[in-house]
């Protein structure tokens, strides 16, 4: 294996059982014959059977970060705990260099009648640290984990947030070579979360490899450099991470972009109201989901309704997962909508849109004149829209703005 | 280390997942790596003793009492049923709540190497799907609080021996040794169960109800000359009549009845738990799938 190589991963199978019934049959059956050292095809499915990881391959640099995207049941957390070791491949191989340190579910091990200091000492040894290493991390992993004098209380008296900051505190100073991350920054605060993204930037600058699997594209871009899109157990797509997040907003959304005349029929809100059309025009009046900083969006709907509605509000919005949301609602622009029948057009005209590149989704909704009750709300046919930049910048939005640069009198 | 294929090269440690590598290692090798692996977990091993034992009893008021409690409160009925005459546990040479103190104690330490054992991939419930360790550890921390357990107990019933007058014989000190194939009978039994009861959860349940009964079929509540006809056989095929009631004897008499027996059942234990042994090896990482 090159030396530059930390993980790879060749041709990499694994089955899975839906029925629990079988699957301890099976189980019983595999354990009779590994005891007897009686071969069998493993690449048969039996019934029930299906394929969690089919023929998965990659390979993961020194310093590299991979992010894993893929819709939840893709085979994402079953590819890390193939990697960590914890289940056996039914086929194929996975070579790896160094010390892993898992963040599949942070805390495990955790005994809830025992302080965290105690704690601190059972799950740095249960990742592999010895006492010598813990004494002296100790006071390091206290002050990231910041809970204050919970630090001395049994952990079945803290927080969930509070025992993922202490978790998360354990595993990343075990100094792993190779760090695989599961969806585990979805728990804690806000503020938690982007000290965890720091850290885990700064263990990659000391030379670390990371494995992150996240559904929060803004993680996945801000962290990784290469991206591995999973369904159903294969490997759609390796490469740049770029192209992966983008392919993954296609497979999400790719109903409404392939098929939008069939979707048109999906959109049904639960009065039965639909809606008739929906579309994004750029300020020329061309229909687009591409646009640059600063450009214009015109987006412009109608509605199937048989019964004329008086009083309701309309709102669109983009957004990226819980990052950024930026909404307009028609009552809180002070417009009153008095009647919406079959043949109203809706259009929105926002100007300057500075949002960070990236890709947002689109929802609109139709609500009562409380904007509490809704008629008809989608956030998933709808779309998304791009965003593009050939400059990096910080954040979520770009204002207008200038640089001046002087000498002091 | 954990049985996979280890390559040293350029100072890091290379690891290669396959599939059956474990199969593919010999009988003696597997034994080898296993017991290698408990030794240098031996920190990870202590960390979860002192979680598992200190935490049971953190949360009753009694805490270490009941290791006590239990196995005192245990004879009371055969004590009882002795006194009223309805037991007629035949010539025992000490008081026989003195000597049903001790069987049990014996036969207790049997029962919960087993039981402990059985509970291997249990104990690790909380993390073995997060982090890859050698769960041969978890079989040294249980068998280790076995120990634990019985060793309080059995401080304070030898207190009680001295109230009705029985000196331990000093042979007591051999102890550690002669308890080793009781060890390997639990140990092996639990740990084919431990592996097993996973896939198969009745196994679990039917093992315990027959080791539950081999008490009767053990001279601990009468004396080994009271049994008769084909009761006296299945005692005298018994195992753990030499096992359990032959160590008992040793330390309320100072002497064996058949050391020979003793041997003979000793080497069969440790047959049976290098099998369960190679068994967990080759098997864990399939069992532990089903454990999700």
């Amino acid at each position: 294996m090159d030396s530059d190589v930390v993980i790879k991963v060749e041709g990499l199978s694994k089955k899975f059982c839906r029925s629990l019934k079988r699957s301890l049959f099976y189980g019983s059956l595999d354990i009779a014959r590994n005891m007897l050292g009686i071969p069998y095809d493993k690449n048969r499915l039996r019934l029930a059977e299906f394929m969690a990881l089919d023929n998965v391959s990659f390979e993961l640099r020194k310093g590299e970060a991979l992010g894993i995207v893929g819709q939840n049941g893709s085979g994402k957390t079953t590819l890390l705990r193939l990697i960590n070791g914890i289940f056996p491949p039914d086929n194929g191989k996975i070579t790896v260099r160094g010390r892993i340190g898992a963040l599949i579910a942070v805390g495990a091990g955790f005994h809830p009648n025992m302080t965290g200091r105690q704690n601190i000492y059972l799950n740095g040894t249960i990742l592999g640290m010895s006492r010598k290493e813990i004494d002296e991390k100790i006071g390091e992993i206290i002050a990231f984990a910041d809970i204050g004098q919970f630090i001395d209380s049994p952990v079945s008296t803290y927080s969930s947030g509070m025992t993922v900051r202490l978790g998360f505190a354990i595993a990343i100073h075990s100094s792993p070579d190779i760090l695989l991350i599961d969806e585990i920054l979805a728990v804690g605060d806000m503020n938690f979360q982007n000290k965890c993204m720091s850290k885990i930037a700064d263990v990659m600058a000391h030379g670390a490899s990371i494995i992150f699997i996240s559904h929060q594209m803004l993680n996945i871009q801000k962290i990784c450099t290469k991206g591995l899109l999973m369904e159903h157990g294969k490997v759609v797509k390796y490469g740049d991470v770029s192209q992966i997040i983008d392919e993954y907003y296609k497979q999400n959304s790719s109903g409404s972009i392939l098929k939008e005349e069939e979707k048109k029929k999906e959109i049904v809100g639960s009065t039965g109201i639909t809606c008739k059309s929906f579309k994004i025009f750029d300020s020329k009046g061309k229909e687009t989901r591409g646009f640059g900083i600063g450009d214009d969006i015109v987006a412009e709907w109608s509605f199937n309704i048989t019964e004329p509605l008086e009083d309701v509000v309309v709102h669109f919005s983009m957004a990226d997962g819980p990052y950024t949301y930026n909404g307009y609602v028609s009552s809180y622009d002070g417009l009153k909508i008095k009647r919406l029948d079959d043949k109203t057009i809706i259009r929105l005209i926002i100007r300057n849109v500075r949002l960070a590149p990236g890709n947002y989704s689109v929802s609109i909704g139709l609500w009562d004149k409380n904007f509490i009750g809704s008629y008809f709300w989608d956030y998933e046919s709808t779309g998304i829209i791009t965003i593009n930049a050939n400059k990096r910048l910080q954040g979520r939005f770009e204002f207008e703005h200038q640089w001046e640069i002087g000498v002091a009198e | 280390m954990f049985g996979s294929k280890v390559k040293k090269s350029s100072g890091d440690q290379v690891v290669v997942y396959e599939p059956d590598v474990r199969t593919k290692d010999g009988f003696f090798r597997s034994l080898g790596v296993m017991a290698t692996n408990i030794v240098s977990s031996r920190e990870l091993i202590w960390q979860l003793f002192v979680r598992d034992f200190t935490a049971v009893h953190r949360k009753s008021f009694l805490g270490m009492a009941w290791v006590v409690i239990g196995p005192v409160f245990g004879i009371l009925s055969w004590v009882f049923m002795n006194a009223t005459g309805v037991l007629n546990p035949g010539d025992v040479g000490i008081p026989y709540p003195a000597y049903v103190l001790l069987g049990t104690t014996f036969w207790g330490l049997f029962m919960s190497f087993y039981q402990m054992s059985a509970e291997t991939l249990n104990a690790g419930a909380g993390f073995i799907m997060q982090v890859r360790y050698p769960h041969e550890a978890l079989l040294a921390k249980q068998i280790m609080q076995a120990l634990a357990n019985f060793l309080v107990s059995f401080l304070v019933i030898l207190a009680v021996l001295l109230v009705f007058r029985v000196i331990p014989s000093w042979k007591i000190v051999l102890l550690p040794a002669m308890i080793l194939p009781m060890l390997f009978l639990g140990a092996g039994i639990g740990l084919f169960i431990s592996t097993v009861g996973v896939v198969a959860v009745e196994i679990r349940k039917i093992c315990d109800l027959f080791l539950g009964m081999l008490i009767f079929f053990t001279p601990i509540i009468y004396a080994g000359s009271a049994a008769g006809g084909s009761f006296a056989a299945i005692v005298r095929w018994n195992p753990l009549t030499y096992l359990v009631g032959g160590v008992r004897d040793v330390v309320a008499y100072g002497r064996m009845d058949n050391p020979i027996a003793y041997g003979w059942a000793a080497l069969l234990a440790f047959i049976l738990f290098a099998v369960s042994w190679r068994l967990f090896y080759v098997s864990e990482e399939k069992v532990i799938e089903k454990m999700i």
